[in-house]
């Protein structure tokens, strides 16, 4: 009837890294604990939960700030990244002309440019957004373009028998073949969304009833509130690891029924 | 009239006993479906792929080209095809009906060494692509598909995807997205090479059987001399460095073909005459210090 657990790879897929963070966690709240650790220096476990559930308001507040930038920084990345690959397959030469300055916005470290991006826009969320767009794009149109560009030689003959119309071609043919690439792009992207909107917070260091998460990891440092700190990298790092998931999830339900990267391997 | 626009050979007016007659030429020859008169390709870094080809293609014909490899032979299917320029020289197409139809007239459909299938798309899909990229609806169209589907032998197979199928099904799906169009040539480049050898067989005897059922006009390219024997009604061989046409062997004898032919004197001795061919072709292109 039922095997042991053990022997169940999608039971030890879950189980053994969730045993190695639990013996992580104690380690850590018995090392505080015998070594009497000031809280403003390292808490333990326990102290950084009691910190999420007595701050669970403010935590919160700034989590959706947090959030509301990264996804509306994703979501504008996703826009422009994708008109962005579609003008470059357009034509070699606009390629040729527009990517560098893709590249160059990609090298640029948006610290050194979000002092600048602050001033020149008002609004603060905005300018949070800008920033974070500018992190996020790249990866979208570069893995896109890639995609659009990799077609099957033979299947394009084929079209161009058929004396098919460019937007035929790009229907029919390249835009189902960059869905691959353009998830992969997807999964680096949404990560990096958030990192923008964390990264150019800090910079920014708006205040207030706008303050995100990193506002408040600024903050709690200046107040030595060391468990609200990690309490708030806590949720930065959680809300990082459920983006990936469910772009994972999305690549998966698009692709499932055809890309080897979504396959199944039976053994 | 359309047909104005091209450079008609005769100028003969399209009626139904014209159209009759067109089946025909004047010595009682299958009309022609494609001509390649004095075409030359060179690449731009002065590599001749193809000196001087002239080849008639007439209707209900399996013409096999054969030759070694860097012969052309691909490149002078992916002319036929219009999938590229010649240098010099001119391709003409025929069309039931007419004398001469330039571009215009040209419907046919590739077969390529590899299925060529949407991976994303399931099989009915792939097999519809050309009726689609023709704009082709209705009732008629998925009759269509139905028959060309059930004719290659995947009848209940519309909603696998490619990789669910075997590199063997997976070329038969690609002959059946060939078939829908009912095209007046169709252009097959190694379109089993990449497959074992008993698929490979069962392949061969079903497109002839295809062939002379539908009464198709078939230009296959290969570099197998059994192959191009058993299938063809005509093997054209080819010679290298530069590539060009070298002999053009009629295989008088009769079809249907089956396993029996494989083993018959007359096969052994068509295969001996195609591979001596095949040999003076080769020692043609081989570079002069290489040489005895």
């Amino acid at each position: 009837m039922s095997a042991p657990l053990i022997q169940n790879e999608n039971f030890v897929k879950v189980a053994a890294p969730l045993g190695v963070g639990i013996l992580f966690l104690l380690f850590w709240e018995i090392a505080v604990q015998a070594l009497e650790m000031p809280k403003y220096i390292l808490p333990g476990p326990v102290e950084i939960f009691k910190a999420l559930i007595d701050g669970w308001q403010p935590l919160l507040g700034a989590l959706y700030i947090t959030l509301k930038v990264t996804f509306l920084a994703f979501a504008i990345a996703v826009v422009l990244g994708v008109a962005a690959s579609l003008l470059f397959v357009q034509s070699k030469w606009i390629e040729m002309s527009l990517f560098p300055y893709a590249v160059l916005m990609q090298v640029t470290p948006v610290v050194a440019i979000a002092p600048l991006i602050i001033i020149w826009v008002d609004d603060t969320t905005w300018a949070l957004t800008v920033c974070a767009v500018i992190i996020a794009i790249f990866p979208i149109i570069s893995n896109t373009t890639l995609g659009l560009r990799s077609v099957d030689p033979n299947l394009l003959s084929m079209f161009r028998m058929y004396r098919t119309s460019r937007w035929q071609e790009l229907v029919r043919l390249r835009i189902p073949g960059a869905l691959p690439y353009f998830f992969g792009g997807l999964r680096i992207s949404s990560g990096l969304a958030l990192i923008g909107a964390v990264v150019a917070e800090f910079v920014a260091g708006t205040g207030g009833a706008k303050a995100g998460l990193a506002y408040m990891i600024l903050q709690s440092g200046y107040n030595l509130q060391i468990p609200r700190m990690f309490a708030a990298l806590l949720l930065i790092t959680l809300t990082g690891i459920a983006l990936f998931a469910l772009m994972v999830w999305l690549s998966n339900r698009a692709l499932h029924n055809w890309h080897e990267s979504a396959l199944e391997v039976e053994h | 009239m359309t047909r104005s626009k091209v450079t008609p050979l005769k100028a003969t007016p399209v009626d139904d006993s014209a159209a009759e007659l067109a089946h025909t030429d004047s010595n009682g020859n299958p009309r022609p479906v494609l001509q390649v008169e004095g075409v030359n390709k060179i690449y731009s870094n002065g590599t001749v792929a193809l000196k001087g080809a002239d080849l008639t293609v007439r209707q209900g014909e399996f013409v096999s080209l054969l030759g070694p490899s860097g012969c052309g032979k691909s490149t002078l299917l992916r002319i036929m095809a219009g999938l590229g320029d010649v240098t010099t020289g001119t391709v003409k197409f025929w069309e039931q009906g007419y004398d001469v139809v330039g571009d215009k007239g040209r419907k046919l459909a590739f077969v390529f060494q590899n299925a060529t299938l949407m991976p994303w798309a399931r099989v009915r899909k792939n097999v519809r692509l050309p009726l689609d990229l023709e704009h082709q609806r209705g009732p008629e169209v998925e009759t269509k598909i139905d028959d060309a589907l059930e004719m290659v032998g995947l009848k209940g197979f519309d909603h696998a995807f490619p990789r669910e199928l075997s590199g063997g099904m997976q070329m038969r799906a690609s002959i059946a997205r060939a078939m829908v169009t009912e095209p007046n040539l169709l252009l097959m480049d190694e379109p089993f090479g990449a497959l074992d050898e008993m698929t490979r067989n069962k392949l061969n005897d079903d497109v002839l059987k295809l062939w002379q059922k539908n009464g198709w006009t078939i230009v296959f390219v290969t570099h197998s001399v059994y192959e191009a024997v058993y299938l063809s009604s005509r093997v054209v061989v080819m010679a290298a460095r530069p590539g060009r046409i070298v002999d053009d062997i009629s295989i008088d004898q009769p079809f249907p073909r089956n396993a029996d032919f494989r083993v018959s004197t007359e096969f052994a001795g068509y295969c001996r005459q195609v591979s001596q061919a095949l040999e003076r072709a080769s020692a043609m292109g081989q570079p002069q210090e290489i040489k005895a």
